[in-house]
């Protein structure tokens, strides 16, 4: 504990100091270094899925290493056999067909984004897990899109509202 | 308990207790609009009412965190240095702070029933969580020890830092690939893309958290200063019993 006398804490005059704003330039140089580094670092580190039309061409999405890919689940492409689902991933008039071991979860369903994780194989896509990317459009349920959602998926007449 | 003249004798006020008044009743009517009055989304069912606490959460979070840094510029440059500035800066992380968590947990149990898990390293999910623990870090400071200028001093500086990660934390989903959508409403101007009720669903959840916050940021203030008064009275007891002890 401070035994320092003292008056009222609120009281307390402050002698006037010199700001060292060579150290301060110093520490907002340092700061927008850091950031630029980060932001480098992070835009070829941590994005975090190849778009279809960038599997084979872009850096990290080649060859058969394992990659996260994202595209826009086809219509009337999907189909589930014998505990599998298979489907076909579209991005920039790209294709990518998918095969999925088991129920992908979540929202899937067809005209929706999805990042699927895996390999490619055979150029098919093997993929163990997947994660629907759901859009920014938030459109509210009711009678005069109920009817129409018993001609298309719900996603679809989103996409295309 | 009054400790001295210029210390508060409790934390509620006439005008705070109004406040309260009002934050419940907006609460309620939150609950009303979020779980009865607005329609389901025609993709996700009902899990977009978890959108009515999970958007104005991470608002009053990025709020209270600019408030911080405000305060603490205040404190930093004023010529009083008033340590109120700071007390404002020290409660308003606290809320933050707290309002981070609620946003972390209700976009987890979102990400769940929506993408399928509860938690992707991406972009937005993983600067938001380094915001969290940036601030944990900041009230982790605080409570470091010595007088109470030397806390605002150290943790004043350390808002003005921790406050530039809000930015990173909003434009990484523009500025990286993400597993989370871009926002729907803020950066869009009049093309909104929320239906009806939805929009005013959220609008009315920003304003029923923000008075939320006001709230509890005055109270955690008021507590704090009852703190530093207590920690005050104690030191003058020592001081005391110093001098007694070298019989001054």
């Amino acid at each position: 504990m401070d035994l320092t006398p003292r008056s009222n804490s609120e009281e307390t005059i402050v002698p006037k100091r010199k700001r060292n704003w060579f150290a301060i330039a110093v520490i907002v140089i340092a700061l927008v270094g850091g950031g630029v580094i980060v932001s480098q670092f992070l835009t070829s580190a941590i994005d975090y899925y190849c778009n279809v039309d960038e599997v084979g061409s872009r850096d990290g999405c080649e060859g058969d290493r394992r990659m996260r890919v994202q595209g826009i689940v086809e219509q009337y492409s999907v189909k589930e056999l014998n505990g599998s689902t298979t489907f076909s991933m579209t991005f920039n008039m790209k294709n990518l067909n998918v095969v999925y071991q088991g129920d992908p979860g979540g929202v899937f369903q067809e005209c929706i984004p999805v990042v699927a994780h895996g390999r490619l194989v055979n150029g098919k896509f093997e993929s163990d897990r997947i994660e629907v990317k759901h859009s920014n459009q938030y459109v509210e349920k009711n009678e005069t899109r109920m009817d129409r959602a018993n001609s298309e998926a719900a996603a679809c007449s989103v996409q295309k509202d | 308990m009054q400790l001295d003249k210029t210390s508060p004798s409790g934390t509620g006020t006439p005008a705070t207790r109004t406040l309260g008044v009002l934050v419940i009743a907006s609460l309620i009517a939150l609950s009303l609009f979020g779980l009865v009055f607005s329609a389901e989304d025609v993709v996700q069912g009902s899990t977009v009412r978890i959108m009515y606490v999970h958007v104005p959460s991470i608002w009053v979070a990025y709020m209270a965190f600019a408030f911080t840094a405000i305060s603490s510029a205040v404190y930093l440059t004023a010529k009083n240095r008033s340590l109120g500035w700071d007390r404002f800066a020290g409660a308003s992380a606290e809320i933050g702070v707290l309002f981070v968590a609620i946003s972390l947990v209700t976009g987890s149990l979102w990400g769940r029933l929506t993408w399928g898990t509860y938690w992707v390293w991406d972009a937005r999910l993983t600067s938001t969580a380094f915001l969290f623990i940036t601030y944990i870090g900041y009230l982790a400071v605080r409570r470091l020890g010595g007088t109470h200028r030397q806390r605002a001093r150290r943790s004043g500086v350390l808002a003005l830092l921790a406050v530039l990660e809000i930015p990173l934390v909003h434009f990484s989903v523009r500025v990286w690939r993400s597993l989370h959508q871009e926002a729907s409403v803020a950066d869009k101007g009049t093309d909104v893309e929320l239906d009806g009720l939805m929009l005013f669903s959220l609008f009315f959840g920003l304003v029923a958290f923000t008075l939320l916050f006001v709230w509890l940021v005055i109270h955690r203030q008021r507590t704090l200063w009852l703190e530093d008064a207590y920690a005050d009275k104690g030191l003058d007891a020592a001081i005391v019993a110093r001098r007694e002890e070298a019989g001054v």
